[in-house]
Order: structure tokens, then C-alpha cells, then sequence
């Protein structure tokens, strides 16, 4: 273990935790005044500004922009959209990765760049030719066109992961399959995939958070509001001459809420998972 | 070097396990990567490339103009400035998460740990990555509020504290509106390097460690030589990722400062934006943003190239 | 191992299931905010056809976009317009979608109107570089003879009629591609509670305004509460500009008719001039990273003596301010303001529905209507005098009145992108990081460089 006990005395055992406590009071304090605003009337708000805590309990606007907004639908868009990707693009991560790093298959390095490139590569590079493409087939407009879009980006990062993961995985263990006679499709399923789940755990919860707070893309291939998702819902509220700040807060609270409730439910996954080299 | 793992010399790529009796067969697995990149990635952005070389204005049929928007580029002060906020916002979301991000990871896997239950460091690690969780859009606005030179808490904190003088016009002066998103982008940025490097740290070996301090190392020392050694892997993978993040912002520009004042936050991101959406000018917003991508792709080949190098040193151990 | 696998499983097939369920059935209908209950808009189909093909005379749907609130009183004149409409149109369902603020409308507004999922009829901003620009990309239908037929250009006259009509992308003259419902302009809000007591008075010259905020900032105040980090600052701007303007300048700035000097004697008046008042304090620094909003809430908590913006804040000062009287008054000494008339409903080229959509204008600039808009404190260009009752509202419709014939429109109109472009070198200007005369030359290199050739 890390013995940092020369560094730090036993008695700043209890100041170093202050210390910390204060860092994540400090990192934590935008989500309260979301919270402080979010039930706040705009009168009140008006009066006296967004800092100071709401006078009486006002839940007005949250049901405001809910209704203004039908923020229900664009709920389950962005946890449709957002589960779908996450799923399909742990499975083409897989396939992809299966290729690279167990098979080893021609140009294994040349195709790792390029899968890293399409999860590096800026949006707005690509963003005119997919709105073309997906007019042409007849996709502008649907979740459809948004998950196919964000299911390669996400899965180009979950590739290289994997590649890198599976490239370190015991020669051993495939070998017996082999001799048993075991062919890829039962390589990968029975053997490869138990042993990955803590990554691809991981992998879960990161496409999930990354494809929901996606915005860029979405705002374009997206145009009914029947079709639209949350932060394009709340990022209506930016405009020229703008609703009320309070619902706007509503609005952020109501937004970040799925985000962190998904991620405090699966934090545990990114403790057990991310030893990539943890397959010993 | 164990027989039949990782044999694969450095001319045949890394990341390489070699299963001579297996290799028939994959491509049939990386069919649908593939065909995927094509249509979402490779294709779009030639179209993008060869959208630079025209004027158009996105609706009706472009005008060939050759490298005119090339030339416009390479004489444009504000796309210089936006690649030289590109640099300094690699301070912000690379260096210093990093840096803090090691310090603090190390910090809370050892320490908190064991003088506190193990939960409690979980505590701290899930409050410090819920930035990360936040939508940009609304982490945005708050940071709006909270830097208001009249209204907003920090200067009206400051002035409670007896410190106004310090108070500034936050993102409106071009003195402190970089260093302003810098910083907010820290706070960002902070909780990805943590989570990663805190389970990184379950694959350093504690005998190692006792080893090392039974010879008499220092916590410096001990720090330095064996555990940033072990986590290598991530520590590449972090600066990478966070690196080519900088060179991407949009968001966070867009939500606090739009660019300015002035263009004292302009990033090319958010110049190709508005090169496409406000002015209409896809012809020009693409070249900015094909200059910005083949940045990026160079820089991914260089780190995979020093990554390369590090796997095979590595192995040697 | 198992208990693995089975997540896994079940992460594939929730997904799986999740995703046949949806992504291949008709999206949800969009509820509306709360209305009479007999609306219910069918489920827009997102099967990959063409445009409807059969839709039955009756069952047809008309598509109508907007970004005003519906509070406000656009908001709730047509919402009042959507009933009228469903009850002469018997058999056609209006959809009304005001959830899309106006940034992303502009932002996609021609990737949208390009392709099949396009609104019949949409509010849009009037003026070259949004509707202008619209219009020369083909995307919107041209109304001319509709207008013609049901007698609009007697509605709408003169200065009114500039911002419908655009040849080329130029407004002013030529095709009618939108048609306005309303009126706006810009003028002084100010605090009647801190005028009196300072013993100011409403300032009818230039220099008697600056006198005024002499006292304001003596006593410590901010005269002059405004946005720097969007649109506001730039028309306080445009106002002391026209100061010294005449109809020459604004045509050859606006519609092109001839090239536009920026280092004429106007120009170079508003920049200096805005440059000054900042010095003096008038206007204060901070203003760089405060947005419309902040300035509104600033007026409103009473902070500030003075708010120069425009009459689409009339209506939500009218509820929101309880702690003071407030009133209004035009920029002192101006014979030009910014201002013209509001947003435009557009029609959709690819509409299949534009005779619904010519019914729904006709309905909007009914006297009925308009009066509804007069009284919940908008701007109506076609209501009833005698039925506008409250006192508040007249005062805005009597100044309304009194600027009309001055009306310069906006200084961010003129081209693409413009309006950042000004943000940007505004608050340079303000931060002093720019002289004027250095800010004059980037407006006039960019305003060159993206105007309508």
C-alpha cells in the first residue's frame, strides 16, 4: 500500500478531511443554487435575485416548463436514445474489438487510429453532410438516425478500450477453447464476454452519460419536439427573449436529476470496472 | 517474455496478440465497424473537406473557389486567436486535471481509505465527477450567475469578506474571462482523470510499495518511481483523451462567454459554429473545420506513436 | 459469472425491446400547455414517406410555429387565434408548437424548412440575414398575390411594409415572403420613484440626458442598466448613431443603396459618444458579461434609473414590477429608433397546406385578435382603438404612434452574422480594448464582407 503516513501526521488526519470537504463543497455548489432556483417564484426571483433562497416553496415552474416543454416525452427520448446507444455500442465495441485484439486481423494498428479518430473527430465537421444523408434517407427527424449516429461515435472510444483490454488477455484461456473446439461466435460469447463485463460496465455507464448530455448533434437531426430530448429542451430557455429564470432552473433541475440519479445507481460499476489490465 | 504473448514486433503494431491458428475469420466481426465509420465518420467529413474549398451558403448549390477560404483562414486574427485559446485551454483541461487528479486520487485510494471507511472515499470520488455529470447547458448558467459582477455570489462573497477590491467584471474583461472559463473548466474536467486513476490504483501492487519503502524510499519517491510507473496506461489514455477535448470545446464557450468579449475566448469550434449557423457560410466553417480536425488527427498519431514505443519498452521489463 | 451475464442480457434486451418499441412506431404527440380540452393533434407519423399523399379534405392538420411564451401577449392572442381558427375550420386540427426558443428556430430554420418536416407557417425574425436570407435560399412561398387578394397591404403600410418584402434577400422592396402581426420598437424605460427623487425630469434633448445621469451618477447609481454580452448594448449604440442620422443613412446601411461611409459624421458620433458614456459611468463595464436578462432584472428590482430596450418588455414589466411606478419615453431628441414591425409568419415553400396557412394570417390580423393582443400589453397593428382599456397599454400604443415614421429597424439586420460581430466588437468598445474608430473599421470589414452581394 501507499504509505503517505511520513507525509501527513496522524493529527491532520481530520484536516486533510475538512480540506476535502470543503473542495467538494465548492465543486457541488452550482448544483445548489440550481436547487435554490428551481423552486423559487419569479417574482421572488425578481425581487431578489437568484443567490438568495426562495422565500416560500414554489413548484410552479417546474410544472410550467414540464407542460411548455412536455418534458415526460423528452425523458424518455433522451433514456431511449441514450440506453440503445449504449447498448448497441457496447456490442459493436465488442465485434470491433474481438477483431483487433484477439484476432488480430491485418492493418490492426491502422484501423485502431481510425476508430479513434471517429470518437475524436469534431462534430461540426460532420454535421451538414449527416443532416444531407439522413434527408436522403428519409431519417431527419427520427431517434433512429440519432442513435445509428452516436452509436458509432461512442463505440470508436469503446473499441480502442477494448482493443487494448482484450490485447492483454491470457493466451491461455483461448487456446483451450481452441483445442476444445470452440468457434469465434462461442469465443466471444462464452469466454471473452463474461470476463469483460466489469469493462464493459464501464463502458455502460460512460456511453449512457455521454450520449445524454450530447447536444450539437441531436439539435440538428432532430426537429419535432415530439422527437427532441432534454438538453435540447433546456437549452430552449437560452433564447433572445427568454422565459423565466426560475423555470429555467426548473428546468436544469429537472434535466440534471436522471443524470445523477443513473450515475449514483451504477457507481459501483466504475470501481469494479475500469482495472483494464485487472483480468490476472 | 512469456512464449506466444505479445510477441509482435514493433513493425507489426501494438496492442497485438498473436494467434496464428485464429486469424481467418475476424473480418467478419469488423464488418459493421467499419461499414459504420464510413457512413457517420470518413464519408461526412470529406464531404466537410470538400465543402472548404466552396462558397456556399447550405441551401443552394455551392461555387467552387479553390483555396480562397484557406487564405481567408491563414490572414483571419480571430482564427488565430481561437487556436491560441486552444492551446491555454489545454492548461485548463489537460495539465492541471491531471495533475490534480493524480494528486487527489492517490490522496483518497491511500489515504482516506485506510485513516476513514472505504465508503467515505467513494463519497468523495462520486461528488467530485458529478460535473462531468451535469449538461453543459445548465452548469453553464449557474457559472453565469455566480461570476455576475454586480449580483453573482464570488464578488459578492469577496466583498463580505472585506477582499472587493478583487472583485472583477469576470467573463466581460478580457484580463480574467479566459482565466475565468479556464478555471470552471478545471471544475469540469476534474472527476474524469479521478475516476480513472482511482481504479487504476487497485492494479499497483502493494508489495512493490512495502519493498520500496523497507529500502528506505521517501513518499515522493515512492510516488514517482512505482506508482505513476504502474498507471502509465491510464495516465497516456487521460492526457490523450482530455488533450483532444481541449481542441474540441463548444459548449462550455457557448454558454458562458459566446466567444467574447471580443475574442478573448473564441475557440475554433465555436468560430466554425458560427461560421455555419449565423453567417450561413458553411464553405468557411467547414475550413476551419477541417484545419481543426487534421490538427487533431496528427496529434492522435503522434501520442499513438509515443504509446507504441512506451508498450514495447514496457515489455521489456 | 452467471449473474454477469444475465445483466448483460438483460441491458440487450431491455434495449432491443426499448428500441422496437419506439424507434419504429409513430413519436408520442407533443401535449400542449393547458388548454380547452377538445384539441387533440393526431400522432405525426415518422414512417419515411412522401408528404401526405390522400388526406381527406377534412382531418388536415395545420402545422404553426412559434417562440413567444404563453404568457405573453403574442403568446395569447394566438392562442386565442387557434381556437378561432379550429371553430370556422371545422375538420382541421391547428398544432401549435411554441416549445423551440428562438435560437435553435434561426439556427435550423433552413435545414428545417428544407426538408420534410417543415411547418406550414412559423414565426421568424424579419430583416435581411433571417427572413431575407430565408427567402433568397428559395425556402419560403411568395405571397404577393395572397396579399394582394385579401387586402393585407392595407393593413400593413409604410414602414411596416419594408420588413415583409424581399427581393433578392434585401428587404424593402419586391415579393411579400412574410407577414407581420405586430409592432416594436425601442425606447427609454425609466424609473418614475428615482426620477423624482433626484429631481430629474423626462429629458427631451440629448444633453439634457446626459445632465440627468450626471446626477444619477453622482448619487452613486448606474443610470443606464443594459446587456453587453448580448443585443441590448448594441442598440443604445444604433441610437446615438441615428442621433445624427438621416433617411440617406439608414437606406444605404439597411437596403444597400449606396455604400456605406462608417466613418461619416454619425457613426463616428455613436461610437465616440457611446465611448464617453461609458467613462462618465453612464454605462457601466460590467455590462460586458451581462446578458438581456440581467438587465431586465436589474431595471426590475429598481436598481438601475433607466433601461434603454424594447416594447416586447412591456408586457412582462407590467406583472412583474410591484416595487415602483415606471413609464416610458422615446430616445430624447431622435427623429429615428430602432424599431419596426415584429416577427413575421412565414410559410413554408414545401407547405402542402398554404391555404390554411393564408386563413391562419387573415385570422392573427383580425381586429378581434389584435385587440386581445392590445390588451394583454402587446403591440397590435390592427386593433380596435376603443377597445384597448387599460391605461398602461395605451401609453405604449401612443408612443408606438409617435415612432412609426422613424423607424431604422435594427443595426444587426444588414448581414449574416452581424449581430455577434457587434456583440463582439461592442464590448471591446466598452472594455476599451477597442477605440472607436478601430471598432467602426471591424464593423465595416465585416459588414462588407457578408452583406448580400
Amino acid at each position: 500500500m501507499l504509505n503517505t503516513r511520513r507525509f501527513l501526521g496522524e493529527t491532520n488526519k481530520y484536516l486533510s478531511l475538512i480540506l476535502l470537504i470543503v473542495l467538494v463543497m465548492i465543486v457541488l455548489y452550482p448544483l445548489v443554487i440550481i436547487g435554490i432556483n428551481a423552486f423559487k417564484s419569479p417574482q421572488d426571483y425578481a425581487s431578489h435575485g437568484p443567490m438568495s433562497l426562495p422565500r416560500s416553496f414554489y413548484t410552479d415552474g417546474l410544472t410550467a416548463f414540464w407542460n411548455r416543454v412536455s418534458f415526460g416525452d423528452k425523458l424518455i427520448n433522451s433514456a431511449l436514445i441514450s440506453s440503445a446507444v449504449a447498448v448497441l455500442a457496447i456490442a459493436l465495441s465488442l465485434f470491433n474489438a474481438f477483431a483487433l485484439g484477439i484476432g488480430r486481423v491485418k492493418w490492426t494498428t491502422a484501423f485502431l487510429v481510425l476508430f479513434l479518430l471517429g470518437n475524436f473527430l469534431p462534430h461540426e465537421a460532420l454535421v451538414y453532410p449527416l443532416y444531407y444523408f439522413a434527408k436522403a434517407l428519409h431519417l431527419y427527424d427520427t431517434r433512429l438516425a440519432v442513435i445509428l449516429v452516436f452509436t458509432v461515435i461512442q463505440s470508436a472510444f469503446g473499441t480502442y478500450l477494448l482493443t487494448s483490454v482484450f490485447s492483454e488477455f491470457p493466451k491461455e484461456l483461448i487456446e483451450a477453447a481452441v483445442i476444445d473446439g470452440t468457434n469465434k461466435f462461442q469465443l466471444l460469447t462464452r469466454i471473452i464476454l463474461p470476463l469483460s463485463m466489469p469493462t464493459l460496465s464501464v463502458l455502460f455507464v460512460f456511453f449512457f452519460i455521454w450520449t445524454w448530455n450530447e447536444f450539437f448533434l441531436p439539435l440538428i437531426l432532430l426537429v419535432s419536439s415530439a422527437n427532441q430530448t432534454v438538453p435540447i429542451a433546456i437549452a430552449t430557455l437560452q433564447g433572445q427573449h427568454n422565459m423565466d429564470v426560475t423555470t429555467s432552473s426548473a428546468s436544469a433541475l429537472l434535466g440534471v436529476l436522471p443524470c445523477i440519479l443513473f450515475f449514483l445507481l451504477f457507481q459501483r460499476t466504475l470501481t469494479r470496472g475500469i482495472t483494464a489490465g485487472s483480468i490476472k | 517474455m512469456s512464449p506466444g504473448r505479445n510477441t509482435a514486433s514493433p513493425k507489426e503494431g501494438f496492442m497485438v496478440n498473436r494467434l496464428p491458428y485464429l486469424r481467418k475469420g475476424f473480418w467478419f466481426f469488423l464488418l459493421p465497424g467499419i461499414i459504420g465509420l464510413l457512413l457517420v465518420i470518413i464519408l461526412p467529413f470529406l464531404v466537410t473537406v470538400a465543402a472548404s474549398f466552396t462558397k456556399w451558403n447550405g441551401v443552394n448549390p455551392p461555387t467552387w473557389v479553390g483555396l480562397a477560404n484557406y487564405e481567408r483562414a491563414m490572414g483571419d486574427l480571430k482564427f488565430w486567436a481561437a487556436f491560441r485559446n486552444n492551446l491555454v485551454m489545454i492548461l485548463a483541461v489537460t495539465v492541471v486535471p491531471t495533475l490534480l487528479g493524480l494528486l487527489v486520487s492517490v490522496f483518497l485510494f491511500d489515504y482516506i481509505t485506510r485513516k476513514f471507511k472505504p465508503g467515505l472515499a467513494n463519497f468523495f470520488r462520486a461528488a467530485l465527477y458529478i460535473p462531468q455529470v451535469l449538461p453543459v447547458a445548465i452548469a453553464g448558467v449557474v457559472w453565469r450567475w455566480i461570476l455576475n459582477p454586480n449580483w453573482g455570489s464570488l464578488n459578492v462573497t469577496l466583498e463580505s469578506l472585506g477582499l472587493g477590491s478583487l472583485a472583477h467584471n469576470w467573463l466581460g474583461d478580457p484580463a480574467t474571462a479566459l482565466p475565468a472559463v479556464m478555471i470552471i473548466m478545471v471544475w469540469f474536467q476534474i472527476g474524469y482523470p479521478l475516476v480513472i486513476f482511482m481504479a487504476a490504483l487497485q492494479r499497483v501492487d502493494p508489495e512493490l510499495l512495502e519493498a520500496a519503502e523497507i529500502d528506505g524510499a521517501s513518499w515522493l519517491q515512492k510516488f514517482f518511481h512505482i506508482t505513476i510507473h504502474q498507471i502509465r496506461p491510464e495516465i497516456f489514455v487521460v492526457v490523450l483523451t482530455t488533450t483532444i477535448y481541449a481542441l474540441k470545446i463548444f459548449g462550455q464557450i457557448y454558454v458562458l462567454t459566446r466567444g467574447g468579449p471580443g475574442s478573448a475566448t473564441i475557440v475554433p469550434s465555436y468560430y466554425t459554429y458560427q461560421a455555419l449557423f449565423e453567417q450561413a457560410n458553411v464553405g468557411y466553417g467547414s475550413t476551419i473545420a477541417t484545419i481543426m480536425t487534421i490538427i487533431i488527427i496528427l496529434l492522435t498519431f503522434a501520442f499513438i506513436r509515443i504509446q507504441v514505443r512506451h508498450e514495447f519498452s514496457r515489455q521489456e521489463v | 459469472m452467471s449473474a454477469k451475464v444475465l445483466k448483460l442480457l438483460s441491458f440487450v434486451l431491455t434495449g432491443s425491446l426499448l428500441l422496437g418499441l419506439f424507434a419504429c412506431q409513430p413519436a408520442p404527440t407533443a401535449t400542449q400547455a393547458p388548454q380547452a380540452p377538445t384539441e387533440q393533434a393526431p400522432a405525426p407519423t415518422e414512417a419515411p414517406t412522401e408528404a401526405a399523399t390522400e388526406v381527406p379534405a377534412e382531418n388536415r392538420v395545420l402545422k404553426v410555429w412559434h417562440y413567444e411564451s404563453d404568457t405573453g401577449a403574442m403568446g395569447k392572442a394566438w392562442l386565442a387565434a387557434k381556437e378561432e381558427f379550429e371553430a370556422t375550420h371545422p375538420g382541421v386540427t391547428v398544432e401549435m408548437d411554441n416549445s423551440k426558443g428562438f435560437e435553435e428556430v434561426r439556427q435550423t430554420a433552413s435545414m428545417v424548412l428544407n426538408s420534410e418536416e417543415a411547418p406550414d407557417v412559423m414565426e421568424y425574425n424579419k430583416g435581411n440575414a433571417t427572413a431575407g436570407l430565408l427567402s433568397q435560399q428559395g425556402l419560403l412561398a411568395d405571397m404577393t398575390d395572397e396579399v394582394a387578394k385579401r387586402g393585407w397591404d392595407k393593413i400593413i403600410v409604410g414602414g411596416l411594409q419594408t420588413t415583409s418584402r424581399y427581393e433578392n434577400g434585401v428587404m424593402g422592396s419586391g415579393q411579400w415572403y412574410g407577414v407581420t402581426n405586430y409592432g416594436e420598437f425601442v425606447m427609454v424605460y425609466y424609473n418614475k420613484a428615482l426620477f423624482e427623487q433626484h429631481g430629474v425630469e423626462i429629458p427631451t434633448t440629448l444633453e439634457e440626458m446626459e445632465a440627468a445621469m450626471d446626477t444619477f451618477v453622482a448619487a452613486g447609481l448606474v443610470p443606464i442598466a443594459t446587456g453587453a454580452s448580448e443585443y441590448p448594448a448594441q442598440q443604445i449604440f444604433y441610437e446615438l448613431v441615428l442621433s445624427k442620422a438621416d433617411q440617406d443613412l439608414i437606406d444605404s446601411y439597411q437596403l444597400y443603396k449606396t455604400p456605406v461611409d462608417f466613418h461619416n459624421e454619425a457613426f463616428t458620433f455613436g461610437a465616440e459618444k457611446m465611448a464617453e458614456w461609458v467613462e462618465k459611468g453612464y454605462i457601466e463595464k460590467n455590462s460586458t458579461s451581462m446578458g438581456a436578462e440581467d438587465m431586465g432584472l436589474g431595471f426590475e428590482s429598481g436598481e438601475y434609473p433607466m433601461m434603454i430596450s424594447g416594447s416586447w418588455w412591456y408586457g412582462r414589466l407590467m406583472t412583474e414590477i410591484t416595487g415602483f411606478d415606471w413609464g416610458i419615453f422615446l430616445f430624447p431628441g431622435n427623429e429615428f429608433n430602432p424599431g419596426s414591425g415584429g416577427n413575421l409568419w412565414v410559410v413554408a415553400e414545401n407547405s402542402e397546406n398554404k391555404d390554411l396557412a393564408y386563413d391562419w394570417i387573415d385570422i392573427t390580423l383580425s381586429p378581434k385578435i389584435q385587440t386581445i393582443m392590445g390588451n394583454e400589453g402587446g403591440l397590435p397593428v390592427n386593433a380596435n382603438a376603443d377597445e384597448i382599456t387599460d391605461p398602461k397599454v395605451q401609453e405604449l400604443v401612443e408612443a408606438f404612434k409617435e415612432f412609426s415614421p422613424g423607424a431604422a429597424f435594427y443595426p444587426d439586420w444588414p448581414a449574416p452574422g452581424l449581430y455577434d460581430a457587434l456583440v463582439s466588437n461592442v464590448q471591446e468598445l466598452i472594455n476599451g480594448t477597442m477605440t472607436p474608430s478601430e471598432m467602426l473599421d471591424a464593423i465595416d470589414t465585416f459588414y462588407n464582407e457578408n452583406r448580400p452581394q
